[in-house]
């Protein structure tokens, strides 16, 4: 009986040390761990935008840059980004985000729109679990870049704004290379994307227009 | 363990002798999984030597009063404490490749090496010895992975450490980027390693 009373107060001072050092490490990092999450996505909001970064800027000019050049709008339960030319008032382009499950787990990414809606001006995700190496290529420059230029219109009869397929058998220019190895990942992107630029296409850019 | 052998002895064991991956085949998950492109190869070797060692330094320091029948769990959670450390480090530090990485890095308290060690070593054998034996194993488990990973990267996409270091030209072995390729080359490397070492234990022996 004294034995696992011992044993229970044993693992419970362990615990509590073990518990403690985690807790304090995380702590210490979380602000750090917390900004590195937002510069990202201020990174990829700008390179969806296509407006020039320095490789080497630091965080705290990105964040300048970023406010300076960018507005958020809040539509249809979505925040959307309006990038702005560096004169601050004529429009460069929508950064919308899109996103949903993918083979893992959730992909979150943001794609930059033309003033007009006609086109995609970059893509980029941020957020996923895909396998490294596999699906998690994805965030390659080569996959993304594919969508830089493509041109947009809401999903009718059926047919997709694009298509993800076999590496070198393209029939049309809508249709885009996916990922060998990562069949699912790659078709997970084609549906929430697809999905996702339709929805901004019938409702979120009226919306914006009409608030601007 | 009454006859404790030297410091080298336990760590050359890890690392070639009883090699993690080889000889006792543990830790093949992230063996496999890890190894088709370099860099995400070595931050999982640099998080597995440093969760290897001390968890097995840890649980030595603790082996005189951790109660018999809650080892396990007082096991499980110091590896997962340092892993769980380690994970945050990287997401301050190294956003970019905690990214590359993803799930891998809280994975690593699954991997079979750092408990075995704990379990059929660090709990019987002093702090130092431990230690050693961590790193000699872990160090094992890294030339292991980063072997694979010189095989698996070039064939596969054709660079090394993102660097191309085969011709435009050259047809990529898409096996090589899944898991099929990694199941061939660390069975080929097994094979290998199953032929020669008999061998040298032979020479030693005489």
């Amino acid at each position: 009986m004294k034995k696992q009373a011992l044993s229970i107060v044993y693992m419970f001072l362990i615990t509590l040390f073990f518990a403690s050092l985690v807790s304090a490490v995380k702590f210490l990092n979380e602000a750090k761990i917390e900004a590195n999450q937002i510069v990202k996505l201020q990174r990829i909001i700008l390179k969806v935008l296509n407006i020039p970064v320095r490789e080497t800027i630091s965080n705290d000019d990105l964040t300048r840059l970023f406010t300076a050049q960018i507005k958020d709008i809040q539509t249809g339960g979505k925040i959307l980004y309006i990038g702005y030319e560096e004169d601050g008032r004529t429009i460069r382009g929508y950064a919308v985000p899109v996103g949903g499950p993918g083979f893992w787990g959730p992909i979150e990414g943001m794609v930059g729109v033309t003033p007009d809606a006609a086109k995609v001006i970059a893509l980029a995700f941020y957020k996923h679990n895909e396998t490294p190496g596999l699906g998690g290529r994805i965030t390659e420059d080569w996959f993304s870049d594919q969508f830089k230029g493509l041109p947009l219109y809401p999903i009718e009869g059926g047919q997709n704004i694009f298509y993800l397929t076999m590496e070198g058998t393209q029939k049309a220019a809508n249709e885009l290379d996916a990922i060998t190895g990562a069949t699912n990942t790659s078709s997970a992107v084609e549906v929430f994307l697809n999905q996702d630029l339709d929805y901004f296409l019938r409702e979120l850019w009226g919306s914006i227009k009409e608030k601007e | 363990m009454p006859n404790l052998p030297g410091k080298k002895d336990i760590f050359l064991m890890g690392l070639w002798k009883d090699n993690p991956v080889l000889r006792q085949i543990l830790g093949i998950c992230s063996t496999l999984a890890v190894t088709n492109l370099m860099v995400n190869t070595l931050v999982m070797n640099v998080g597995l030597i440093f969760t290897v060692c001390m968890s097995s330094l840890t649980v030595s320091l603790l082996r005189n009063y951790t109660p018999m029948r809650i080892r396990m769990m007082v096991q499980t959670l110091i590896i997962a404490s340092y892993v769980i450390i380690v994970d945050i480090l990287i997401k301050a530090y190294m956003p970019d490749i905690s990214e590359a990485l993803g799930p891998y890095v809280a994975l690593i308290i699954t991997n079979c090496i750092i408990m075995g060690r704990c379990e059929s070593f660090a709990r019987h054998n002093p702090p130092g010895a431990s230690l050693v034996d961590g790193l000699g194993m872990s160090l094992g488990y890294s030339l292991v992975l980063i072997t694979i990973a010189i095989i698996r990267e070039p064939l596969g996409f054709g660079t090394l450490l993102g660097l191309r270091i085969l011709p435009e030209g050259f047809v990529h072995w898409t096996i090589m980027i899944m898991a099929p390729g990694a199941f061939f080359t660390l069975g080929f490397l097994v094979w290998i390693f199953k032929y020669f070492q008999p061998r040298f234990e032979d020479k030693e022996k005489k």
